[in-house]
């Protein structure tokens, strides 16, 4: 019911706070080089002077509106602890950080400007693409400043005047990934599967008929792989997760790093899911669903990741930690009723639910085993359908409503008889939780 | 109901199409074929409207809808978001509106259509109110 991030027409205050003066270098920076490798590949009958040419003006032009965008930003604290910004050249907008919404604070740095030693500044609100607050660039220093001053405030810790942020809560390192982990658990994902059974494909015909014109396919299959797989291992590289009285701390990346700080209570469900080839290995991967990374329409969905790969045992100490009190080995699981099967024959085995005081749990899946972990506190909605093949075997789903994000918690094929009580069980559950969970301002006694 | 009306524009455009162009024997069947699939629409969607249903009760509100896909949500008022009211031409035209629920979850599927103005605008406000006051954080 609260609007986070409404326009106002104030003026920003004298001791009002700028990015740092090398931010339209690293808002440039990070096209030069595409926009480089575009006119060298594409205009096909250009000459050399033209390309130049258009080359200098994009980056001329883009420097200028960088820096104008620069020159017209600033944000600085409110008397309640918020934070403001103030941005746009010709329509002037202000957007407010409401700390008590805060949901993460995340600080990307991309390559560029990590090279020139800048960072961006990114606080995750719950709600709506039209919210987002991007600070770029500040020194990673300035940026871990604010980062701990965001979130001492949204803890309900004012600080005095004078008083700084500079030293961030201690932490304690709960899990890093081994570099080898990461690169061979990318590659025994389910793409590689699909992969190979295109390559076989492709071989099969490729001999059958002595075409090798599909072998163009095969490179592309496995030009995908690698490229998926490099993605992922980039994107993941050194990934550590740390505990924090401000919350949970995730850094990774090789190029482009990130580090995320989700404050405590803001997971609202987790994934544990086990990709068939990882079997032997026993490895699994955790996934969550945080309000403020919703959207997705950048690259935020990277933000969902808890634990690329680990050990299943350190994966539940680790859930452990997230979701405190939960054992979710002891949780007792109610099968899916035999003839599930019929309507699911390949995960109806698999299918299963149940709970504990805390938390509701989900098992399903077949090529990628999942297991779906939901604090009743977190439940949003529930709901409970029944397509026609369910109803003639007495069959109906439940599903648990979750904020945007990679767990879609639904306890499939539930026997139709009691699915409705065990909705009211949980709507009752629900209630008592939220009663007695009040996250805002954690720290304030 | 507004999908009958769609389908008898379509259906007297096509016959009148096919009038003109080919033999009225195409023309008459199409037209039988057309009345029969109104017919078994308006059967249909009688049943559908009155397959929605919602109940406010103590702490939550319950929509139910659907015949072959059958679905039913409970949405606690203290996650609600957001109470839209819609209303479009036909809507207006005959008194009625829509009431959707939004809560942080995209996935709530809370909409009751057809509601009579008067009673969209009490549930919307009871709502708001009801929703303000339980309000829980995420």
């Amino acid at each position: 019911m609260t609007d986070h991030s409404q326009p106002t027409a104030t003026r920003p205050p004298a001791d009002a706070r700028r990015l740092h003066p090398l931010s339209p270098l690293a808002a440039v920076g990070t096209y030069v080089i595409p926009t480089f490798f575009a006119l060298v590949v594409f205009l096909g009958d250009v000459g050399i002077a033209i390309r130049a040419l258009i080359f200098i003006v994009i980056l001329v032009v883009g420097a200028g509106i960088a820096w104008a965008a620069w020159f017209r930003t600033s944000f600085w604290f409110d008397a309640d602890g918020d934070l403001r910004v103030a941005t746009g050249v010709l329509f002037r907008n202000e957007r407010r950080v409401q700390v008590s919404r805060l949901q993460a604070v995340d600080i990307h740095r991309p390559l560029v400007a990590r090279i020139i030693g800048l960072a961006e500044l990114r606080p995750e609100m719950a709600g709506g693409e039209s919210g987002k607050v991007r600070l770029s660039y500040l020194t990673e220093s300035d940026a871990q400043v604010l980062r701990n001053e965001l979130l001492a405030h949204s803890a309900g810790l004012m600080l005095e005047d004078g008083e700084t942020a500079a030293t961030p809560a201690p932490e304690q390192i709960l899990v890093r990934v081994p570099g080898p982990d990461l690169a061979v658990s990318g590659l025994l994902d389910i793409g590689t599967i699909l992969a190979i059974g295109v390559g076989i494909g492709v071989v099969v015909f490729t001999l059958v008929w002595g075409n090798p014109a599909p072998l163009i396919g095969l490179i592309l299959a496995g030009g995908g792989l690698v490229f998926g797989s490099a993605t992922y291992f980039m994107t993941y590289f050194d990934f550590t997760l740390a505990e924090s009285p401000d919350g949970l701390r995730l850094r990774y990346g090789l190029l482009n790093t990130r580090s995320q700080t989700v404050p405590p209570g803001r997971v609202q469900a987790v994934r544990i899911s086990r990709p068939i080839l990882w079997k032997r290995k026993g490895w699994v991967r955790l996934q969550v669903n945080v309000a403020g990374y919703a959207g997705g329409s950048d690259d935020s969905a990277a933000g969902t990741m808890l634990l690329p790969v680990a050990p299943r045992e350190l994966a539940l100490a680790v859930l452990q930690r997230v979701l405190p009190g939960v054992d979710v080995e002891a949780v007792n699981l109610v099968s899916a009723p035999p003839r599930a099967r019929r309507r699911a024959p390949f995960q109806g085995r698999r299918l299963a639910a149940g709970h504990d005081e805390r938390v509701m749990v989900i098992r399903g899946g077949w090529l990628t085993h999942t297991l779906d972990v939901v604090p009743h506190a977190r439940m949003q909605s529930l709901r409970i359908t029944q397509g026609p093949w369910q109803r003639t075997l007495g069959l109906a789903s439940l599903h648990l409503d979750s904020t945007p994000g990679p767990v879609s918690p639904v306890a499939l094929h539930r026997d139709a008889g009691q699915v409705r009580g065990e909705l009211e069980a949980e709507v009752r559950r629900a209630r008592a939780a939220r009663a007695a969970f009040r996250p805002e301002r954690w720290m304030r006694s | 109901m507004i999908n009958v009306g769609i389908n008898a524009v379509i259906g007297i455009a096509a016959f009148v199409a096919l009038l003109v162009w080919t033999s009225p024997i195409w023309a008459a069947l199409a037209a039988v074929g057309m009345l029969a699939f109104s017919a078994w629409e308006w059967w249909l969607i009688g049943r559908q409207v009155a397959a929605i249903g919602y109940a406010e009760r103590d702490d939550d509100l319950v929509v139910t809808q659907g015949i072959m896909f059958k679905e039913l949500v409970v949405v606690p008022y203290g996650r609600m978001q957001l109470v839209d009211l819609k209303a479009g031409p036909v809507d207006r035209r005959y008194g009625m509106a829509t009431l959707q629920l939004h809560t942080a979850a995209a996935t709530t599927d809370a909409v009751i259509p057809g509601l009579p103005v008067a009673e969209a605008e009490r549930l919307r406000d009871r709502l708001a109110a009801l929703g303000e006051a339980r309000s829980a954080g995420l």
